[in-house]
């Protein structure tokens, strides 16, 4: 049976490394649609909250009513700016009727009315508990008994919510690292340590110190890679490693570690596209 | 700027800022942040400053500039109060009251100005609008940027919405109840002052 979600890929996906790539990859092999949702527009994210009222609810709010329209009831994401964006606007607009008319005032300009009747999805969570493990295991291929994965979760999947996981320690990628046959580093305390996101940008300095952080407590625990499921989050742990000679800690998706262990082939990986290269003595 | 008295009363009453009057000055809040370092007051301190109407010190502040959204705070507050999100109204305060613009205010508007025009981001563009006001920061970034096109990972050309002109209107309209609403809260809050 295919398992078919309404798919959100935002701005980041397609300039992050092999994220589609593996993405695509990974669900041919699964047998999952994702159906990307017909001329979705940007979330928004931090930029907007900062500095928007109304607009900041409308841009989430446009996307949703599209995939509404479109007859999706369950949006995956694989950006954790947009899960949290979007999650964010269906419960405020849930909660705010005087609100939610506003901004269907302004979607109505497009013909587009937002009902809230959606659910807002992160696709690894989707992969942990909509999928027996015991399934993805049928797939593996490569054997990553001795491959030990710090499994880096960043900030926005689990905060501020934490119903789907806890908001310090999450473990729910742990479980899909496992069920690939790898070794989740159980001890990785900076897994929700935060990178800076946007900041990197402007304050580039200060993020960098966050981020030597989450690589250094990685390499001090013996992890082979950090795992992430954020494109901000990857770009900044594998960026911030320029310039520092005495570090080489890889930085890859989830997506990327689930085709590594079903052994797909390297354009459906794309592992080339990382700036830290990686190398794996298979 | 406006006068310290009405800026409370616009965070606490438009923004819902009442709530840190729930604040128990515990510092979770300040010992939690990863920016807590670089800001000129910790969120606790700035709660206590914007209670005692201190606006123009907290408006003036780069503390909310600092804020990246990790909601760390947040999950740890005993007050359950929503931190972040009050560090977005002070933002949009600040904005407004023309304070001199943060860094990271340029960085929203370069966000914000390429998702106005296309519907969607793409990053060659904000960063080029970024670059134009912080040159210095551009040119830093420039070795970064060069590896990513090496690597076919950086989209120079905007990728703008099918129905774009359907897109606008819908922002227009956001826009135009947005205005209408802040001139009308506005006029009326001065009207009950005299």
């Amino acid at each position: 049976m295919i398992m078919r979600y309404g798919f959100f890929p935002g701005c980041s996906y397609k300039g992050a490394a092999g994220y589609k790539e593996s993405t695509e990859a990974v669900c041919r092999e699964l047998g999952i649609e994702l159906a990307e949702i017909k001329d979705w527009n940007c979330c928004g994210a931090t930029s907007y909250w900062s500095t928007q009222d109304l607009k900041s609810y409308v841009l989430p709010a446009r996307t949703m009513a599209l995939a509404e329209k479109q007859g999706f009831t369950e949006i995956a994401n694989i950006c954790n700016a947009c899960y949290s964006t979007l999650r964010k606007a269906l419960t405020r607009l849930d909660e705010d009727g005087e609100l939610k008319e506003k901004v269907n005032l302004a979607l109505h300009e497009e013909g587009l009315e937002f009902t809230g009747n959606l659910k807002i999805r992160h696709f690894m969570e989707i992969l942990v508990n909509d999928f027996d493990a015991d399934e993805i295991k049928k797939h593996v291929k490569t054997d990553l008994a001795e491959f030990v994965v710090a499994p880096y979760y960043g900030c926005q999947l689990n905060r501020p919510w934490g119903d789907i996981d806890d908001t310090i320690n999450p473990v729910l990628m742990d479980r899909l690292i496992k069920a690939l046959g790898a070794k989740p580093l159980t001890n990785y305390s900076a897994k929700t340590e935060c990178c800076g996101a946007a900041h990197m940008v402007a304050h580039s300095d200060s993020c960098v110190v966050l981020n030597r952080r989450i690589v250094k407590d990685a390499v001090e625990k013996g992890a082979d890679t950090i795992c992430t499921l954020c494109p901000l989050c990857q770009f900044n742990v594998d960026a911030s490693q320029a310039g520092n000679k005495s570090v080489n800690m890889p930085v890859i998706f989830f997506t990327q570690l689930m085709g590594l262990a079903f052994g797909l082939g390297k354009n459906d990986l794309m592992l080339n596209k990382l700036l830290t290269p990686f190398k794996m003595a298979v | 700027m406006t006068d310290n008295t009405t800026l409370k009363d616009r965070f606490f009453k438009k923004y819902h800022g009442e709530e840190i009057q729930k604040c128990i000055q515990c510092g979770t809040c300040s010992g939690s942040c990863p920016f807590a370092p670089y800001m000129d007051f910790g969120p606790r301190q700035l709660f206590a400053m914007a209670r005692e109407a201190d606006m123009d010190e907290v408006l003036n502040s780069n503390t909310m500039w600092f804020c990246v959204s990790c909601y760390n705070c947040v999950v740890k507050c005993p007050r359950d109060i929503s931190i972040t999100d009050h560090m977005y109204s002070l933002k949009k305060m600040a904005a407004k009251e023309s304070v001199k613009p943060p860094a990271m205010l340029d960085l929203y508007r370069s966000f914000n100005s390429p998702v106005e025009k296309y519907g969607r981001l793409t990053d060659a563009a904000a960063m080029a609008e970024f670059g134009l006001r912080h040159p210095v920061a551009a040119l830093k970034n420039m070795p970064l940027g060069v590896k990513l096109v090496l690597k076919k990972r950086l989209e120079i050309k905007p990728r703008p919405l099918d129905n774009l002109s359907g897109f606008i209107k819908v922002m227009e309209k956001a826009e135009e109840m947005e205005n209408q609403e802040t001139n009308g809260k506005l006029a009326n809050m001065e009207s009950t002052k005299q």
